[in-house]
């Protein structure tokens, strides 16, 4: 399996049949689990590791029936949703911020049991408008091609609408500092992953393998994570894309949505650069017809000073993957 | 020597130090701050008038809880050892301060001191709490315990970043006698509330929000900000006994039980987890940030924000 090659060249993940097998039957012990009445929809990539054992072979596995369709088209999709009675709807952000926005009935989908969310941050308020509009939650889920992918799932749980869920069954997860020493509950830390879902390593790079897998059996993801009180996961950032301004951890991915939150943005990277002073500073990356110092204004209502971005690029198009996803190092 | 700031005296009866005896100690500490030091006072206008609110210094001298509390125009509350309560030295005068005793060998001693907090915050006073949960022992900034964030959430209240510098000359760690004549400055900061900083039942509000106060304590206080826990450093040795010199009121009491950031698995939680051998190079040691990555630029000292406004004691 390729991974989506957002953080880098994509690469080639060795997965078993036993790794992939494995989510199907963790998945079986879900509190809501997929059953033969449940119809999926099939509208996201089976070449991505979600689209083809989250959606197409879990359905199957559960003797759950599969609606495929080619190429996603948002009235195609609701078409089918009503047509098939559709159960279970999955797709990544993109995808919902355009269903939430559909010229389709409110009643369009009535018959979701489950609607999930993964691949890509799911903004708050696509969640809060396909809520307010058709009645359902999004549950969000996690998960990497190394893992098979599931880590977390939302599916089962009370959703929280920035959470990720809580862990799936079977699956070690902790969060820790640079010295692999567990986090206190509330901090930030990297997610590390254990689980029969683990992958046999990047297909003929060994080294590659070696910095993200130890003998242990820990993972490293590379995603920076806090744990509430009762175990759901929150995702803050990758890690490689921190920036350090005067010692404080800055996670891009806050600037960004802040900076989404101005109506007049469509799209936001932020990145960072060397600085003299301040090791660090934060730099944006923004699309949309807006003025700057109306943007500093709105940014420093909402972030801590040290957080604003010092510098502003307008670009007229942003490197933003398929699923969502900010390609930052195009940008760096 | 300047005079004394004016200061108004709010009567508790409801919480502990003798409202009579409370109002002649601090009277004379007062007067004693003023003119036994070079004592400086700045940003006194971002302390609100009435109500709630979280005073929260930086953590470097004992005498830290002498000179921010002398610094307000208004009377304070914070936790201190229960072990203050046993001696006929400190009995009276320390809760006549505005110290709450709290028994820290206990197991809740923890909850213990946030539901004493908030009661303070409740009846609408000032409670002081060092953010920091400990002194530095390096002279830097350390990292906030997210407990002061979600104190503020809980009670309503904004949190007042509070910098000082100057104590550690007064009184350096392991003395008992404070040095007269030296200069001490304390700088209030503007009030800083939660929902400013997104979701309270969102956990990573409580952590930006206690990183937005760190950054501007030391903007204040002028230090260097390490991101790392106060007392968990290689250069931050703990000396025993050092701490029962005076009261250091704590967010987060060592006796706590650390409760940490591992689900599932039939194991238990692991120590510390093996680092991947080629991925060294990506991550500092401890005494850098701790998600550091690729070899950045190391982190610079802060500098003092500009255009701050002066308003030295009278």
């Amino acid at each position: 399996m390729l991974t989506s090659g957002v953080s880098g060249e994509p690469k080639v993940v060795v997965l078993t049949h036993a790794n992939l097998s494995w989510i199907h039957e963790a998945l079986d012990g879900n509190p809501e689990p997929m059953s033969a009445a449940d119809v999926t929809l099939g509208c996201l990539p089976f070449a991505h590791i979600f689209g083809l054992n989250v959606v197409l072979l879990a359905s199957l596995r559960a003797g759950s029936s599969i609606v495929l369709q080619r190429r996603f088209d948002v009235d195609e999709s609701l078409r089918l949703v009503r047509k098939h009675r559709i159960t279970m709807l999955t797709g990544a952000p993109p995808m919902w911020q355009r269903w939430a926005k559909a010229d389709a009935p409110d009643d369009s989908l009535a018959t979701v049991r489950h609607a999930a969310s993964g691949a890509a941050a799911l903004p708050l308020g696509v969640f809060e408008a396909v809520r307010d509009r058709y009645g359902i939650e999004i549950a969000q889920g996690y998960g990497l091609t190394e893992t098979s992918p599931i880590v977390t799932l939302g599916r089962g749980h009370p959703v929280r609408p920035s959470s990720v869920g809580k862990v799936l069954e079977g699956v070690e997860v902790a969060l820790v500092d640079g010295n692999g020493v567990p986090v206190d509950i509330g901090d930030e830390g990297e997610v590390v992953v254990r689980s029969p879902g683990v992958f046999q390593g990047y297909l003929n790079d060994a080294e590659m393998t070696d910095s993200v897998l130890t003998a242990d059996g820990w993972f490293w993801t590379g995603d920076v994570g806090i744990f509430d009180e009762d175990g759901y996961l929150y995702l803050v950032d990758r890690i490689k894309d921190v920036v350090i301004v005067s010692g404080f951890n800055v996670f891009p991915a806050e600037v960004e949505t802040v900076l989404m939150s101005h109506p007049d943005v469509t799209g936001a990277i932020v990145t960072g650069t060397a600085d003299e002073r301040t090791g660090e500073t934060v730099v944006a990356h923004v699309a949309g017809a807006v003025d700057e110092a109306d943007l500093r204004a709105h940014v420093a209502r909402q972030l801590s000073r040290h957080k604003c971005p010092r510098e502003y690029h307008f670009l007229d198009e942003l490197p933003i993957a398929p699923n969502g996803k900010p390609i930052r190092r195009a940008l760096r | 020597m300047s005079k004394p700031i004016k200061f108004e005296f709010e009567s508790a009866p409801e919480l502990p130090g003798a409202d009579r005896l409370a109002k002649y100690v601090l009277g004379a500490i007062r007067q004693l701050t003023y003119r036994m030091w070079d004592f400086e006072i700045e940003g006194l206008e971002h302390i609100p008038r009435t109500g709630p609110a979280l005073i929260a210094p930086n953590h470097l001298s004992f005498c830290d809880s002498v000179f921010v509390p002398a610094a307000l125009p208004r009377r304070m509350w914070a936790i201190g050892k229960g072990e203050y309560m046993d001696s006929w030295k400190t009995k009276h005068i320390f809760p006549a301060l505005g110290m709450i005793p709290v028994d820290r060998t206990g197991g809740d001693a923890a909850q213990i001191a946030l539901d004493t907090a908030a009661r303070v915050l409740d009846d609408g006073h000032l409670f002081m709490i060092y953010p920091e949960g400990t002194r530095s022992r390096s002279g830097n900034l350390h990292r906030g315990r997210t407990g002061v964030a979600r104190l503020a959430a809980q009670c309503n209240a904004p949190i007042i970043p509070v910098g000082h510098s100057g104590t550690i000359a007064v009184q350096p760690p392991d003395t008992v006698a404070m040095k007269p004549f030296k200069k001490v400055t304390v700088r209030f900061g503007k009030p800083m509330w939660v929902h400013q900083h997104g979701d309270p039942s969102d956990p990573r509000t409580f952590r930006r929000f206690t990183d937005a106060v760190m950054y501007e304590i030391a903007c204040l206080s002028g230090q260097k900000y390490v991101d790392v826990y106060a007392g968990e450093t290689p250069t931050e040795e703990t000396v025993s006994g050092v701490t029962a010199s005076g009261p250091t009121p704590t967010s987060e009491p060592r006796t706590t039980p650390r409760r940490l950031s591992v689900v599932g698995g039939t194991s238990e939680a692991p120590g510390s987890i093996m680092l991947p051998p080629t991925r060294s190079a990506l991550r500092t040691s401890s005494t850098g940030p701790l998600l550091r990555t690729n070899g950045g630029p190391p982190a610079a000292p802060i500098p003092t924000a500009p255009g701050r406004t002066k308003t030295s004691a009278i």
